[in-house]
């Protein structure tokens, strides 16, 4: 009997084995235990700190200052939210359930969109909508106009047929990415596969695979390969500003590298990097960018936005004219 | 003529008696030792409180209940086991903490084999001890929206284990009269035995994301699946253990009731996994040679 005792106590005694087995249970609403947590992520994996010339130590020791036993959640929130803001990068928030930190990357240059303008003057009321894509012709029916918001991984060949397909007689298209803040990845290739006749090397990629700043995987090629199907061989006019990011700027970026496209309007928002996600030990969330896209030349630059091939700006002292799109307009008459 | 019948009727008998007793002798061959095994498909369920922390992503416990199915093939007897099987868990785990709640559902798959051999300078006739090995490859597959791009987790922990098992019969040899109350009832005879076995991680590796996490194919335009993962051998632990309860039916299937603990961490210099299961299950099992 004794035995049997002794099995099931061994049994039952190696259950809290594991609390010996792990490491301990970090949860804490401690403001430096969060503090040194979300630094220190951030040190370890956010990929820009060398393009962006950020001294994250120096970071550190500016925003640990702040940091003090009792602070209030919403204290604590600005405190770490203004330190991320620090890497001037809108892949990169604070997430509670009181609050979201923000760049605003937007705001680094004027507002370059109003669709209500469009609208009124430009596309009559019986605009097309074929999935994500607003569409209509414009000048006579000499160029198609071809909406954009988002990248919402929705684009699928028969939007995309149907679209291509009514403006294949045209002298050109107008893609507008105004104001497009990213979404799906794969909704970029999906459409670029329409604009390119051979496989085409667009940019490099490369990921974070060390602590150190530096440390990243080699750069990887990204490819283009024509869509076997419907495809539009004209010239495109890509419309963007700084509201295009992240997913937009991606597309900005292979445009560089396509011939028969012209970015044009102001210089992207950036956002190349791809975010992770990650929580706290009190329970709040946070990303920030773990890739860099490169150019070409395998250069990162373009992370602080894309440049166009033609600058052109909005004036809003004329509300009955995008001189953006009437700039493309021009260019593809 | 008398004397040489007598000479063959006694050579005879002798040979006779010697066939008597090679009948009578159990020198059975390993085959028909095999074959005179009683084998066993086995059928569970069950459930139980399961943990982990995914530090490459959350330094939170997520906290919640499994449920648990399994499919085994089992042939034991006192000197040898050896077990065939395929388990699925599944449950949605929490983490509730200073007013923020996250979920995570969890689905889990493991496939093992093990093989226990007696330890006959170790064993008596009221505890047999037998040791072997297990080999076990888990695969979890997580999803956590909370966690944006990171929230698919999927890891694979193939462990090769070095095992010991003590097997107590507690059969209930006589019939017993009882009382509860003022109801009285017989307790008949019944072949019963409780086992305690313990499995620890000989060789544990794990197949899992990389520094990062998130992989960059998708950046590519070439998608694919463990995009960025890392295989690590020899690195981490895992234990667990089983404390069994069977009972057989006069029909020569059985019944048993388990109590199942598992843990594990992964190793290496990346961000560690961690995960504890603890299941209560209840296995049918049906016995496939009538013996």
């Amino acid at each position: 009997m004794r035995k049997l005792y002794t099995i099931v106590i061994i049994a039952l005694s190696l259950t809290s084995c594991e609390k010996v087995l792990f490491e301990d249970d970090l949860e804490s609403t401690n403001p430096r235990d969060n503090f040194e947590y979300l630094w220190n992520e951030c040190n370890e994996k956010y990929a820009y700190f060398e393009l962006k010339n950020i001294d994250w130590e120096l970071v550190k020791s500016e925003y640990s200052a702040k940091i003090y036993d009792g602070m209030t959640q919403d204290s604590l929130f600005n405190v770490l939210g203004a330190m991320l803001t620090e890497l001037r990068d809108d892949h990169t928030n604070l997430i509670s359930n009181f609050n979201i930190s923000t760049f605003g990357v937007n705001y680094l240059g004027q507002d370059n969109f109003d669709w209500r303008i469009i609208e009124d003057h430009y596309l009559s009321q019986d605009y097309y909508i074929s999935g994500p894509f607003r569409h209509n012709f414009l000048d006579n029916k000499e160029i198609g106009y071809i909406r954009f918001p988002s990248f919402p991984g929705t684009v699928d060949a028969t939007n995309l047929n149907f679209v291509l397909n009514r403006y294949k007689d045209t002298k050109g298209l107008i893609l507008d990415l105004r104001e497009n803040g990213g979404g799906a990845v794969s909704d970029i290739f999906d459409i670029l596969n329409r604009f390119v006749e051979q496989k085409t090397l667009v940019n490099y990629s490369r990921i974070k695979t060390g602590t150190g700043h530096n440390d990243f995987s080699d750069a990887k090629p990204v490819y283009v390969s024509p869509y076997n199907g419907i495809r539009y061989k004209n010239k495109v006019i890509v419309l963007v500003d700084r509201g295009t990011y992240s997913a937009g700027s991606f597309f900005s970026l292979s445009t560089k590298a396509l011939p028969n496209m012209i970015l044009m309007g102001d210089t992207t928002g950036g956002g190349l990097g791809l975010p992770n996600g990650g929580q706290l030990p009190n329970g709040w969330t946070y990303r920030f960018s773990i890739t860099q896209a490169l150019t070409l030349d395998k250069k990162p630059d373009y992370e602080n936005g894309v440049p166009p091939d033609i600058q052109v700006l909005f004036d809003w002292s004329d509300l009955t004219k995008d001189e953006i799109l009437e700039r493309a307009i021009t260019e593809l008459q | 003529m008398i004397k040489k019948n007598k000479i063959i009727n006694l050579l005879l008998f002798f040979v006779s008696l010697t066939s008597i007793s090679q009948t009578e002798t159990p020198t059975l061959s390993k085959k028909e030792l095999r074959k005179n095994t009683p084998a066993y498909i086995g059928i569970s369920a069950g459930l139980g409180p399961s943990n982990f922390r995914d530090f490459a992503t959350s330094p939170l416990f997520y906290k919640g209940t499994s449920k648990y199915l399994s499919l085994s093939y089992l042939k034991a007897n006192s000197k040898r086991e050896s077990e065939i099987g395929l388990s699925y868990s599944f449950g949605q785990f929490h983490n509730k903490f200073n007013n923020h709640s996250e979920f995570s559902t969890v689905k889990s798959v493991s496939l093992f084999y093990s093989r226990l051999y007696q330890i006959r300078k170790l064993s008596s006739q009221k505890l047999n001890i037998k040791a072997g090995g297990l080999l076990s490859t888990s695969g979890n597959f997580r999803v956590n929206e909370a966690l944006l791009n990171n929230q698919i987790g999927f890891e694979l922990i193939p462990t090769l284990f070095g095992s010991v098992k003590l097997e107590k019969d507690v059969s209930r040899k006589k019939e017993k009269n009882k009382k509860f109350l003022f109801i009285k009832y017989k307790l008949k005879p019944r072949t019963k035995n409780l086992a305690f076995r313990l499995n620890v991680g000989l060789i544990n590796s794990s197949f899992r994301n990389g520094y990062a996490y998130s992989g960059q194919s998708s950046l590519l335009n070439d998608p694919v699946l463990f995009d960025d993962y890392q295989f690590k051998i020899f690195s981490g632990y895992r234990v667990n253990s089983a404390l069994d309860y069977t009972i057989s039916l006069k029909n020569k299937n059985a019944i048993q009731f388990s109590y199942l603990w598992d843990a594990y961490k992964t190793g290496g210099d990346l961000d560690k996994f961690e995960m504890a299961n603890h299941t209560l299950k209840f296995t049918l099992l049906f016995n496939t040679n009538n013996k």
